[in-house]
């Protein structure tokens, strides 16, 4: 009966353990990372979807508009199309981390198995790092008007 | 996968009524655009690797199961960005905790607002161009 006795010391077994100092810092970086990114996102990517795909509309896109924003690889490059870069890239690699955590709490929430959530995370993280990386380097490059995928070789 | 049957049963027999509808549908929309901006991104580095093969892939976002598919996107992103708007001030904000169900209807209602005429004109601009005249 001395669980019900309020002042019986509280049994070792329901003192909770306290999270690794490591994780705390990163679990506390992430939730920070996640509200500030999410309020760029709001302005970057509303506007980009409000723009792109409601007033031009997909049903509009050539691959001739996406030369004039985005620029041709080894031109240089104008000042709108510069914008264009950096706003892009800026979007690309938030909106791609804020993704890639949000799917690690969810996927943490519902694969109990250790080996499955690792080997899960490990794939999702190579695939989103991978086009997050291909993404940068299309926008850092530009535009390869000549066709030919050897065109990266030079 | 009998741990997600029993996880997608229990979610949505959990009487949490709105708040519980809007935790759900911020983890769904946010998985929903998290692959759409993967396809996306990878989709338009094309442009980088051959004209050829971009021209052809705007080609085929052109088609109706991309331009359905962009009208889920469209609710799915307007929803995640008002939602984690509404989330991120309550967090910053706990005097407003009482009245955590007005914040849950009105953002169910500025989400109606913004992602209904959003839809009209895509839809809109889609059928058009799929059904209109000359073209």
């Amino acid at each position: 009966m001395s669980t019900l006795n309020p002042s019986a010391p509280a049994s070792p077994r329901r003192v909770a353990r306290p999270i690794p100092q490591g994780r705390n810092r990163f679990e506390r970086a992430m939730w920070l990372f996640m509200r500030f990114s999410g309020l760029a996102l709001l302005f970057l990517a509303l506007s980009h979807f409000g723009f792109q795909h409601i007033i031009v509309g997909t049903h509009q896109l050539s691959s001739e508009d996406t030369i004039v924003r985005w620029g041709l690889a080894g031109e240089s490059i104008t000042v709108s199309q510069l914008f264009w870069r950096l706003y892009y890239g800026v979007m690309v690699l938030l909106a791609m981390l804020h993704g890639l955590n949000g799917l690690r709490q969810v996927a943490y929430d519902y694969l109990k198995n250790k080996t499955v959530y690792n080997a899960f995370m490990a794939a999702a993280a190579a695939l989103i790092l991978a086009v997050t990386a291909l993404g940068v380097i299309a926008l850092i490059v530009g535009v390869n008007a000549s066709g030919a995928v050897e065109a990266i070789a030079r | 996968m009998s741990a997600l049957i029993s996880t997608v049963r229990a979610s949505l027999s959990y009487r949490g009524r709105e708040g519980h509808w809007l935790w759900m549908l911020h983890r769904v929309s946010g998985l929903g655009v998290l692959l759409f901006l993967i396809l996306h991104v990878a989709g338009m580095s094309s442009a980088f690797i051959s004209l050829e093969i971009h021209d052809r892939l705007l080609e085929l976002y052109k088609t109706p199961p991309f331009a359905i598919g962009e009208l889920a996107l469209a609710f799915g992103l307007i929803f995640h960005a008002i939602n984690g708007t509404r989330i991120a001030i309550l967090e910053l904000k706990p005097e407003l905790w009482q009245k955590q169900q007005l914040a849950t209807r009105l953002s169910i209602l500025i989400v109606a607002l913004v992602a209904a005429p959003t839809i009209l004109i895509m839809a809109a601009k889609s059928i058009q161009a799929f059904f209109g005249a000359g073209e």
